[in-house]
């Protein structure tokens, strides 16, 4: 065959791989990309209570620098991101140790330790709902128990943003420990027998060996529950509905509020596309820290 | 703004209705429809439960498919907000509370105009004059009729009656009494929270309305927010009052479901909540024999109790509001309703509170007989004002909820928080 013929038929093949695939990149696309431009379009239009539409221009956007409940929600959401993501890489790195050290741990034990990010959110919320119950929850009676005064948990303004990220701390610290688990089955073991000749001690090894090459994975971790916590929505919502008063109102949570309560669906996408833009970038951040710690 | 009373004040038109009506009765075939599929938007309560109990015997009786697609209310509202912004038929019947969202939805054009075939095409029993007036009235927006009641419901006042008797106390017949029972019962006995209500900042509304118009308040006056006048301070002073110093703590995340479960457990000698809660509360019989009803006792201006309905409405962008229609009128004609009385929906027709095997299962337990009391009286004197009679009443509600909860935290004095509810209200009555 010429080579001449040959790049013709490599052509045709490239064409027909083209042309079959081409119908599930094309929705694939479109499943991604309409509602994205959807919302998009939403955030320049301004639906009256009555749901009547007209075109705002930037006018959602210009109203977000002085709405007060933005700039709060704002800080609520880094306030619990901050808190809860510091949380679930301490707890997450300590637990994947525990069980990477604790090789004769029963399998049973194993997956307990790991089971409650298998648990829906809601089932998660309702729980420590009645768990954190003031009057009939059982923390407070343990709390009793050992003489200590009760708190509100939940229903303090002061203690609502803490108790939310332990309960989202419990639900996905588990979740942070396999990562880093599978992180620590692959390191290279002639560093540590390196180490051990050298004399290092347990926490020296650790410092220096363990941490510096499980950052890339913890980064990695880091990444999966930046996103999660930066759209905290759920929990919230069963556990508090963002208040008491307005002290767990998260950009999620008000914005949902605003879209589908008060029915200001141009604002409320306003608001939505303004934190998919903090979410994203939040992970390029987070992205270039990883480029910055690979080994 | 005036509130809008329920009761006596018989609407006309809708009288009109129920006369014009029979002259059409005898052409009504319920198998007009025969083959059809209607599709219905119901809030997971226990009246969508109730009534759905019988959904085979509508689809017997009209040859119909009733495709059920059922929510918690919230996402019930979410689903709706998303088919009628999309102008989709995708539902023919969708549950609606009109003393929320009524004005928003109507002034959106969502609801169906029912006034003609409530007039023309009702089956001969159907009997739309026997369905509460006040209710019907309250359903209608600009002369059109956009739902019709399934229940009548509001919030009553339930009070321990051992409590009561152990610390001296008669049942109150005022706000003040309340008060008053709440600080013996603190002495008397510690191991029981005094009182009870909703804390949660958009549930609020529903139980303090109650409160602000008993105690002669009113949400708008010339136009403005009014929770700045005298009585409008007596009512939030006195609710937040009542549940920050004789109420749960964490009351400020209270709803029904908490004020039920508290309650219902023995640790609450009254409860402010929802008539919708007696089967929830009564669960397990122990509160059967030591519970009274009442509604909520007087202010200085009487009892003027809250009262509210559920409604059937038929969407706007159906494509077959008839045979819609049909499944209203099936849902809310009085055979139906008087089987879902029994089993523990408050009827919105005078004449199924009337039927003897209704009275013989409310005589059955003393607490039935006091719960159909006190719906009596919500169904002769309620208003159906839960938050400001405006287009953006839920979004109202919001602030109520906060002014409420501010007090309650002791975050703000009382002039300082009625003025931001005012001054955030004031936007709102202003919006078109």
């Amino acid at each position: 065959m010429s080579d001449s013929a040959a790049t013709l038929t490599q052509d045709r093949q490239k064409l027909e791989m083209a042309a079959l695939s081409a119908p599930a990149v094309i929705f694939t696309v479109a499943m991604i990309a309409f509602p994205v431009v959807y919302t998009i379009w939403l955030g320049f239009q301004t639906f009256s209570s009555t749901g009547k539409q007209s075109f705002a221009g930037l006018a959602n956007y210009s109203k977000l620098i002085s709405d007060y409940e933005f700039w709060h929600g704002l800080w609520i959401t880094i306030a619990l991101f901050v808190l809860s993501l510091v949380l679930q890489l301490v707890f997450g790195v300590w637990l994947a140790l525990v069980l990477f050290h604790a090789k004769r741990l029963p399998g049973i034990v194993r997956s307990l330790f790991i089971s409650p990010f298998m648990m829906p959110p809601v089932v998660a919320g309702m729980m420590w709902l009645v768990i954190l119950d003031p009057s009939l929850g059982a923390a407070n009676y343990i709390l009793q128990s050992f003489g200590l005064p009760p708190s509100d948990w939940l229903a303090s303004p002061s203690l609502v943003i803490p108790t939310v990220a332990l309960i989202d701390s419990w639900q996905w610290t588990p979740y942070v420990a396999l990562i880093v688990l599978g992180g620590l089955q692959s390191l290279p073991t002639s560093v540590y027998e390196a180490a051990q000749i050298d004399g290092a001690s347990a926490f020296k090894t650790f410092q220096r060996i363990t941490l510096p090459l499980l950052l890339p994975t913890i980064v990695t971790a880091a990444i999966l529950r930046s996103v999660d916590l930066l759209r905290f929505f759920d929990i919230i919502y069963i556990t508090t509905q963002g208040g008491p008063g307005n002290a767990s109102n998260t950009l999620n949570i008000y914005g949902f509020r605003v879209g589908f309560e008060f029915f200001n669906i141009g604002y409320a996408s306003a608001l939505m596309l303004t934190l998919t833009a903090i979410v994203f970038g939040a992970v390029l951040a987070f992205n270039r820290l990883r480029g910055a710690v690979a080994w | 703004m005036k509130a809008r009373m329920l009761a006596t004040h018989v609407a006309l038109p809708v009288l009109a209705i129920a006369v014009s009506a029979q002259a059409h009765a005898a052409d009504f075939d319920w198998m007009k429809f025969k083959g059809k599929t209607v599709a219905f938007l119901a809030n997971n309560n226990p009246v969508a439960q109730a009534l759905l109990t019988y959904k085979a015997d509508f689809e017997k009786l009209t040859g119909m498919t009733l495709k059920v697609d059922g929510y918690q209310e919230q996402q019930m509202r979410q689903r709706l907000v998303t088919v009628m912004n999309a102008n989709s038929d995708e539902v023919d019947v969708f549950m609606t509370l009109p003393s929320r969202e009524g004005e928003q939805f109507a002034a959106a054009g969502w609801y169906g105009d029912l006034t003609a075939m409530a007039k023309n095409d009702v089956a001969k029993d159907y009997d739309p004059n026997g369905l509460s007036q006040a209710l019907l009235k309250a359903a209608t927006f600009n002369g059109k009729l956009t739902s019709m009641p399934m229940n009548l419901e509001g919030p009553i006042f339930y009070y321990r009656t051992d409590i009561f008797k152990k610390c001296g106390l008669e049942a109150p017949k005022t706000i003040k009494d309340v008060e008053a029972a709440a600080v013996k019962i603190k002495a008397c006995d510690s191991a029981v929270t005094p009182f009870v209500s909703r804390g949660l900042k958009p549930a609020v509304a529903y139980t303090f309305s109650n409160m602000l118009h008993n105690v002669g308040g009113s949400y708008i006056a010339n136009g403005k927010s009014n929770l700045c006048s005298a009585k409008g301070k007596e009512a939030l002073d006195t609710y937040s009052r009542l549940l920050r110093d004789f109420g749960p703590p964490g009351v400020v995340n209270y709803s029904f479901q908490q004020i039920s479960a508290l309650y219902r457990s023995g640790r609450a000698a009254m409860a402010f909540e929802s008539s919708n809660e007696l089967r929830t509360v009564m669960e397990g019989g122990a509160r059967l024999k030591d519970t009274g009803l009442l509604p909520f006792p007087a202010g200085e201006a009487g009892q003027v109790p809250t009262t509210i309905g559920w409604g059937m409405a038929v969407s706007s962008h159906s494509k077959q509001p008839e045979a819609a229609w049909y499944f209203v009128q099936w849902a809310t004609s009085p055979e139906v309703q008087k089987k879902m009385a029994l089993q523990g929906i408050a009827p919105p027709r005078p004449s199924v509170a009337k039927d003897p095997e209704y009275r013989k299962w409310i005589d059955e337990e003393p607490v039935r007989k006091q719960w159909q009391a006190a719906l009596d009286v919500l169904a002769s004197k309620g208003s159906s004002e839960v938050g400001y009679p405006i287009v953006a009443n839920p979004a109202s509600r919001e602030f109520i909820g906060q002014a409420v909860q501010d007090l309650i935290l002791k975050q703000k004095p009382i002039d300082q928080a009625c003025a931001d509810a005012d001054k955030a209200l004031d936007a709102l009555i202003a919006q078109k």
